[in-house]
């Protein structure tokens, strides 16, 4: 039988899945870090509402790039280092439907427990609840389009060095820094925050199929 | 009959290395070729042209498609292992199976028979606590999972006790009686019948 994209898809995403869940550690690396950086501020910084309310957009968004970094090597390493990057590569179907799947296992195992977290992390900084509607949203749009990032960037560094990986992505999630960051402080501030929201919307539909196919171009030039 | 694959004129250098030139073989239904030589030879990177993965050799390969036009392009159900056993430590052994890229549209009972058929018959232990040896062997079942029309093997020998070696061997003729072809890698000829060819270039 022929395999169709969705089986394809699912196959992948299946598989990469269950293999997150059984090492717990791909998952509460990434929650833990990103609750001890938060919680780091009040304590070092300021306990006072207001000076930490004014932070919070900022922190919140630093503590998630660095957190959804955490396991971006990850991404494509072991399956290079066990050969199924290979057979996946050599079979008739799509290798952007491989690299879609891979980041979508990255940012549900990575990208969605930050999610999660930043609820506590806005009771740790006392957001207003106003400001929890933006902040998860830009969160979704922000840290959906770092797991494309990191593709890329674990692509380019497969077999080399863990920390080559964040060196490339990090200058290029400077605009999704501050696109995440000028919409939660433009809600904390009662001003409209969907412009910010639109260009990052913008930058996922573009990163899509943009940066997967550019991810599977990085991916070859291992082989050469 | 005609033959599934033809490899016509096939050069590949590397920094300055030829690793071989001026290939010419034909994979024939049935029929096994085997790549002879010594480590970094250029085994593993003649696989992995002929199979597309990397293109960086001159020449030419011509598939067989259904309708017995040939076209440059792979039309045939082929199966590649490379040195790496594509096993994942983290799934059982019956995971590994059903979840492999090879796994579409193949039964639960084909998947159990296939892993038995190579005397693994702890299905749900996690490969992880599983020997070399044994992870071989679920690679091997994997082959068993479709009828693919050839099978890339890189070093399908290579870390064997000497049954399991007589199993690979054993498996090759029953898919061969069945059409399928093998081009597979190794230091030295096997027990396996078929053609070889030595890339013997000074390394």
């Amino acid at each position: 039988m022929k395999s169709n994209i969705y089986n394809w898809f699912f196959l992948i995403l299946r598989r990469d899945l269950l293999m997150a869940f059984r090492r717990s550690s791909t998952y509460i690396t990434p929650l833990i870090f990103f609750l001890i950086v938060i919680s780091f501020f009040p304590i070092a910084l300021s306990p006072d509402q207001d000076f930490l309310r004014s932070l919070a957009p900022g922190v919140i968004w630093i503590a998630a790039l660095l957190s959804s970094l955490l396991a971006i090597e990850t991404i494509f390493s072991e399956d290079f280092r066990d050969g199924t990057l290979d057979e996946f590569f050599i079979s008739n179907d799509p290798s952007f439907v491989l690299v879609f799947a891979k980041v979508l296992c990255h940012w549900l195992v990575t990208g969605f427990p930050i999610l999660l977290a930043s609820l506590i992390s806005s009771l740790i900084l006392y957001l207003p609840v106003s400001s929890l509607l933006p902040m998860i949203c830009s969160l979704i749009l922000g840290t959906f389009f770092m797991s494309l990032l990191g593709a890329i960037g674990a692509a380019l560094s497969l077999g080399k060095s863990a920390i080559l990986s964040a060196i490339i992505v990090l200058p290029f999630s400077i605009p999704t820094l501050l696109m995440g960051t000028a919409a939660v402080s433009s809600a904390i501030d009662y001003q409209d925050y969907s412009g910010f929201l639109l260009i990052m919307g913008a930058m996922l539909a573009i990163g899509v199929p943009g940066l997967c196919l550019l991810t599977v171009e990085a991916i070859l030039l291992n082989y050469e | 009959m005609l033959p599934k694959l033809k490899v016509s004129n096939l050069s590949c250098s590397r920094a300055d290395n030829q690793l071989f030139d001026d290939l010419n073989f034909e994979v024939y239904p049935g029929q096994n070729i085997e790549i002879i030589g010594s480590n970094g030879s250029g085994k593993t990177t003649l696989l992995r042209i002929l199979l597309g993965l990397i293109d960086i050799g001159d020449g030419e390969m011509e598939w067989l498609d259904n309708e017995n036009n040939y076209n440059n392009f792979r039309s045939i159900d082929c199966f590649y292992q490379g040195h790496s056993l594509g096993i994942k430590n983290l799934l059982s052994a019956q995971e590994n199976l059903r979840l492999s890229s090879y796994s579409f549209g193949v039964s639960e009972e084909k998947i159990l028979s296939s892993l038995n058929r190579v005397g693994i018959n702890n299905y749900s232990s996690f490969a992880s606590e599983m020997s070399v040896g044994q992870k071989k062997r679920i690679s091997i079942a994997r082959w068993l999972l479709k009828d693919f029309g050839i099978y890339f093997i890189d070093e399908p020998f290579s870390a064997l006790d000497d049954q399991a070696s007589s199993l690979i061997v054993e498996i090759i003729k029953e898919l061969n009686a069945k059409g399928a072809s093998f081009v597979i890698t190794g230091h030295r000829p096997s027990e396996i019948i078929s053609n070889q060819i030595t890339l013997d270039h000074e390394v």
